[in-house]
């Protein structure tokens, strides 16, 4: 299931200027994305995903807003007041409801991006949502992207790790992206060899396309740069 | 190691300068190392080019030919057909060792060898790879019983 961009984010350790300087998407939109104050563009998702190492619909492109205090929290955060005089309530005339403004381009490129995975080309998409693209309001497109990404989710075809990989052009670190999160997540003692001969042993901490940081048995940490190293495996003829 | 990787292995141990500045001084078109360090097909055809880089990095012509007939995506293909074929490849490394055993994965940047004596999946990186010779006839024996 899509998570909120936060959540990700603190799982994967990582502070709102790291993800800006990975993602190249500045602190304020962050803040803006992660609040849910502003939906995620498909692009900005896209980078954010391959900053976090995870796919596109892992993120929630709107995230849940910071809920509201409930009126119990609300009586013990706030000092207590003398009781106002109580008011006549006025009868103020109900206004209409705003309606929601036109769905936005990104957000329909958006939908039919997702759409075209399942093979679903504009005109399927708009007989199952049961109007025309361009007459979609922003709240129901953004009904509609959630419910697609939700399939998504749910119908992950099976990429990369799984697929017979095209012969050329090599587009992915999948494999040693997997390799690496399951050796950090069983905590496993790694012995990595360098171009010059050096060896290092230690847990994976963290890393990117371009560093591996490890922890030393001693427990210090060191950064490895990956044009450096000639080969990895776990320390000690583990299988 | 393609010819690219090895260019970049050169320039990091000339101080790692900036390639606009080295290709002004080495007198060839601007973008042409850039080129030729990002590209993954076969790069450097100019061998005059070629020379020039050479005896800027202080290395032979030689040198830098042989590194261009294994570019990245010889590799990749050799990469994909060792999966394929589940046949015995050896790995000659800038290390000075030789790593063999079966491909079981590749991707951008690294490729998952499992020993032949049975070791731990040895993750390499694509850049560190000298050669790749190909695999004698007794390894083919090996991948076609292991396919039975």
């Amino acid at each position: 299931m899509p998570q909120d961009l936060q959540t990700l984010r603190k799982q994967k350790r990582m502070s709102i200027n790291q993800l800006a300087s990975r993602s190249g998407i500045s602190i304020a939109k962050l803040i803006q994305y992660e609040k849910g104050a502003e939906e995620i563009p498909p692009a900005d998702l896209g980078r954010l995903a391959k900053a976090l190492y995870v796919d596109e619909w892992d993120i929630n492109p709107r995230s849940t807003p910071p809920r509201a205090p409930t009126p119990r929290e609300e009586q013990t955060a706030k000092p207590a007041r003398s009781p106002r005089p109580e008011k006549k309530p006025k009868e103020k005339p109900k206004k209409p409801r705003p309606q929601s403004p036109p769905a936005r381009d990104t957000q329909i490129a958006h939908m039919l991006t997702i759409a075209a995975r399942f093979g679903i080309n504009r005109a399927a998409l708009e007989a199952e949502i049961g109007k025309p693209l361009d007459q979609l309001t922003q709240k129901e497109a953004r009904h509609w992207n959630g419910h697609f990404m939700r399939r998504a989710a749910e119908e992950k075809p099976p990429r990369a790790i799984d697929r017979k990989r095209a012969y050329l052009p090599e587009g992915v670190d999948g494999f040693e992206l997997a390799y690496l999160q399951e050796q950090q997540k069983g905590d496993v003692l790694l012995q990595f060899t360098l171009f010059d001969g050096q060896r290092f042993e230690g847990q994976v901490v963290g890393f990117s396309p371009y560093q591996i940081t490890i922890r030393e048995p001693g427990g210090d940490e060191i950064t490895l740069n990956k044009l450096a190293i000639a080969y990895y495996r776990r320390a000690g003829g583990q299988t | 190691m393609s010819l690219g990787d090895e260019l970049r292995y050169l320039r990091a141990f000339h101080g790692g300068g900036n390639l606009g500045e080295i290709e002004e001084e080495i007198g060839i078109e601007p973008g042409t190392l850039r080129y030729i360090e990002q590209r993954y097909r076969r790069m450097g055809e100019d061998d005059d080019v070629l020379a020039k880089i050479a005896a800027y990095y202080g290395v032979s012509l030689e040198r830098l030919q042989y590194h261009r007939e294994r570019y990245r995506k010889a590799l990749s293909a050799f990469l994909h057909n060792s999966v394929e074929s589940k046949r015995i490849a050896t790995f000659d490394l800038r290390t000075g060792e030789t790593l063999t055993g079966r491909v079981r994965w590749w991707d951008l940047g690294a490729f998952g060898l499992e020993p032949k004596d049975g070791g731990p999946l040895t993750v390499v990186q694509r850049h560190a790879v000298l050669d790749w010779p190909m695999a004698d006839e007794g390894d083919e024996e090996d991948a076609q019983s292991d396919r039975e």
